[in-house]
């Protein structure tokens, strides 16, 4: 039977979790009084749904809708002068959704802020290239890695990959290896698809025997001229033993001892 | 005219005559001072540009992809292949991003061989910056001269790690190996010559008037421009504004260490030529103060922590619940917690972060490496337009970009 | 090479050589390879580095040019991805004959650790390559070793370099 990979996952899992292993959580702080993060999340008001300490950073969760203003806010009114990241992570298996976070950096204080919103497959988000033009490529390449479309975005265009490419490769669903428009992609595009026979597919094995080659390997039992092809099949050739048509010097050793 | 087929392909790179009278041309991806394979679609009306378009991606390798499907210790080599002008430096932020998430720290003589890697790392990389910007901009012997000084800070490299440019030297939670014999008095020689090759380019260089003309006003952003585009690292200290990660936000042993953070405001690609330069001299600075405290250390080397990282080569052989762990962390790779972390990191180019999701399962669910020079790349649109094209490849050539991080 | 010296000349005070018309147009040849300044990678700072003080490539005739027009060899060095491959190509078709390929590096070779969609694996699928050289990346003394190679190949070869069918070109 072959085995059963699911197909809204295709990223690599682990071979064995025992049963009963539950996974520890990074510590997830509160945001204390009196501290910067504190007047942060004062700032932004009804607008963050969930707020914590994680690893140093503070971590607030808000609304898709929303994001441009609290962006804003904290641009603004906070000091986060520089937008550091921005991207996504595709949770559409799990739970049909894409998580986006922002990284930004307030220089004064050297503090770091994550936002973080969730939005569902089909839907867009309002570009932030207004406040940061650091987030004009850094949004195209979420673009072109997710599909995820930006609202209002000056040149929402392909960034990494050729704009006549298929698929967005940082999906979940998007493999490794193996993905039949990428495998070919080269050959068609510089050769012609009919040039997919002469050039074969995908071959990294520099060890690879090719039976039918029969300028360099040769197949015992098979013996065929130089260069023959038998791309047909090969006609087998009877093994013929010495015994056979040979004097059999094991059996009779008749003749030897006449010699002498 | 050419009749184009599949396989005499005929291509056209040069539109002339267009309704407006511009010229579009063509830079990339193969050129010579592109650093790599940057392709950069110019419109010119004359000499000066009117209109740029980076086009990048030429050496996109899915290594945010492969981070997820390879288990943490798997991944580490491939982060050589981002900067690899400067490979320790990936190494680190990797290792400091994934140790953070672990939540454990190196023993402090990893923590010294550490950040001894990560400086020379620095200066093989600002040597190189030098080496190809003079390059470009026309002054052969200096790539020469500091191609010469390069080679021997990798011979350090080498005798330490075994590799020229993919060094893999650090490993999350330590690093592999100690420092070999008598190679802190190689440091030491070789950090004394240092000072002296700098004062050699630097004669070469500052006060040269070709160099000056060619340097001096050329490729301007302001402080506020830097931070908006998302500059880091030189770029955004040539623009008056003094962030450096590591005074900052310290980690490893900068906190302890007594060096300055160069500053300039000229804005302009002198600036950050002089910028580079010092930075190299607070580098051997550094250095120095680092060699002394090696020798204060005591020699463990990686970090105990046997959830996550495999005990010491002796314990393995000597007791077997080592031996089952290490089985276990080879087999199916180290679980780390489950959560999310940025973790930045001063890197020669700027800020290089990684921001890993873990899962709670030994492939990352999602790794995004935050490249100093991909937000390089997009400032490209804004300052170019308006310079003349024979100062497109100064302004290249100072931003200092890498391709390999760039489009990973 | 072959030389003979003819000693009816040489008493006249003229200095002949004979040889034939391959062995001197191949000694041309290898010994002014001029490669092309094709660094795609990490592979590309190799290769700088053996064009550089050290390790000196200009002793063995080799002088990168910038344009394929000038060009002899292609050194290929380093990852090639799926969207640089028909630049790849095209580079190769503007170099004049002959024209000889290195492959430089894992990634040029099979694709080496990038095992990925975007990487083409192995640049042997988009030009015919002469040398593969392995290595991740190949230190600067095994690019010029390829290079003595590829000056072997090519002083066995024929001037007319139609009779010279290459091996791995499958493609035209």
């Amino acid at each position: 039977m072959r085995k059963y990979t699911p197909k809204d996952n295709v990223q690599a899992k682990s071979y064995y979790t025992d049963r009963f292993w539950v996974a520890p959580r990074v510590p997830k702080e509160a945001v204390e009084e009196g501290t910067h993060f504190e007047k942060v999340v004062a700032a932004l008001g009804a607008q963050v749904k969930e707020a914590y300490i994680q690893v140093g950073q503070l971590v607030m969760h808000i609304e898709a809708t929303e994001n441009f203003q609290v962006i804003k806010i904290l641009k603004e009114q906070c000091g986060y002068t520089q937008c550091s990241e921005q991207s996504a992570v595709d949770y559409l298996a799990k739970e049909g959704e894409f998580e986006l976070f922002y990284q930004l950096l307030n220089i004064n204080e050297a503090k770091r802020v994550r936002v973080v919103c969730r939005i569902k497959k089909d839907e867009a988000i309002e570009s932030i290239v207004p406040l940061f033009k650091s987030a004009n490529f850094a949004e195209r390449e979420m673009f072109d890695m997710f599909g995820i479309k930006v609202n209002n975005h000056p040149f929402l265009k392909r960034i990494i990959m050729p704009d006549d490419w298929e698929g967005h490769p940082l999906l979940k669903t998007y493999p490794l290896q193996g993905d039949e428009f990428a495998s070919w992609y080269e050959v068609d595009k510089i050769f012609g698809k009919e040039y997919r026979n002469i050039i074969g597919p995908e071959n990294r094995d520099p060890a690879r025997i090719d039976r039918y080659d029969t300028k360099r390997f040769s197949r015992i039992g098979y013996e065929v001229p130089f260069g023959a092809d038998i791309s047909g099949g090969e006609t087998e050739q009877p093994i013929e033993y010495s015994e056979t048509f040979m004097v059999n010097y094991n059996k009779s050793s008749k003749q030897l001892d006449e010699r002498k | 005219m050419q009749q184009p087929n599949k396989l005499t392909p005929f291509f056209e790179n040069l539109n002339f005559e267009r309704d407006d009278n511009t010229m579009v041309i063509n830079f990339g991806p193969q050129h010579p001072s592109a650093h790599g394979q940057l392709r950069l679609v110019l419109e010119l009306d004359g000499e000066l540009v009117t209109k740029a378009y980076p086009d990048i991606g030429y050496l996109h390798r899915g290594i945010e992809k492969m981070a997820e499907n390879m288990t943490y210790n798997e991944f580490l080599p491939t982060t050589d292949r981002l900067d690899y002008i400067a490979s320790t430096s990936n190494n680190y932020a990797y290792a400091h991003a994934v140790e953070k998430l672990l939540g454990i720290e190196a023993p402090r003589r990893a923590q010294v061989i550490r950040t001894m890697l990560l400086e020379i790392n620095r200066i093989i990389s600002h040597l190189f910056f030098l080496a190809t910007h003079a390059l470009d901009v026309g002054a052969m012997s200096v790539f020469l001269y500091a191609f010469r000084e390069r080679e021997f800070a990798m011979d350090l490299m080498e005798d330490y790690c075994g590799a020229r440019l993919t060094h893999s030297a650090v490993r999350i939670g330590g690093v592999p190996l100690d420092l070999p014999a008598g190679w802190t008095e190689k440091l030491a020689m070789y950090i004394e010559k240092m000072p002296e090759a700098i004062k050699m380019y630097e004669d070469l260089l500052t006060e040269n008037r070709i160099w000056k003309m060619r340097l001096e006003n050329v490729g301007v952003i302001s402080g506020e421009d830097a931070l908006n585009w998302g500059c880091t690292g030189v770029m955004l200290r040539g623009s008056g504004i003094k962030y450096d990660i590591r005074k900052e936000e310290p980690y490893e042993l900068y906190s302890e260490l007594d060096f300055d953070i160069p500053v300039s405001d000229r804005c302009d690609s002198y600036g950050r030529y002089r910028l580079y330069m010092e930075e190299m001299k607070e580098s051997v600075k550094i250095l120095k103060q680092l060699i002394p405290m090696y020798f204060e250390t005591e020699p463990q080397l990686m970090a105990h922590a046997p959830q996550y990282i495999s005990a010491p080569k002796e314990e393995i052989m000597t007791q077997n619940y080592a031996l089952m762990q290490h089985f276990v962390l080879v087999t199916q790779g180290m679980r780390p917690p489950k959560g999310e972390v940025y973790a930045p990191t001063e890197s020669p180019k700027g800020e290089l972060g990684f921001y890993i999701k873990s899962e709670g399962e030994p492939y990352a669910y999602r790794l995004k490496c935050r490249a100093p020079s991909f937000f390089h790349t997009g400032l490209l649109q804004e300052i170019l337009v308006g310079t003349y094209i024979a100062d497109v490849v100064t302004i290249i050539g100072t931003t200092n970009i890498v391709f390999g991080e760039v489009d990973r | 090479m072959a030389q003979h010296q003819v000693n009816y000349a040489s008493s006249a005070g003229l200095p002949i050589a004979l040889t034939s018309v391959d062995k001197l147009v191949n000694w041309g040849r290898s010994n002014s390879l001029w490669p092309l300044t094709y660094g795609l990678a990490c592979c590309a700072i190799e290769m700088m580095a053996s064009g550089a003080s050290r390790y000196d490539f200009d002793r063995m005739g080799t002088i990168f040019r910038a344009s394929p027009r000038q060009a002899d060899v292609m050194i290929l060095a380093g990852t090639l991805s799926k969207k640089h491959s028909e630049f790849a190509r095209r580079l190769y078709d503007q170099m004049t004959e002959p024209k000889w390929v290195i492959s430089m590096g894992s990634c040029a070779n099979t694709g080496g650790m990038f095992n990925t969609y975007a990487t083409v694996q192995g640049v042997d699928r988009i030009v015919p390559v002469d040398i593969y050289l392995p290595g991740c990346a190949p230190r600067p003394e095994t690019l010029q070793y390829a290079l003595m190679m590829l000056q072997k190949k090519i002083r066995k070869e024929s001037a007319d370099m139609k009779k010279n069918k290459k091996q791995n070109l499958r493609l035209v």
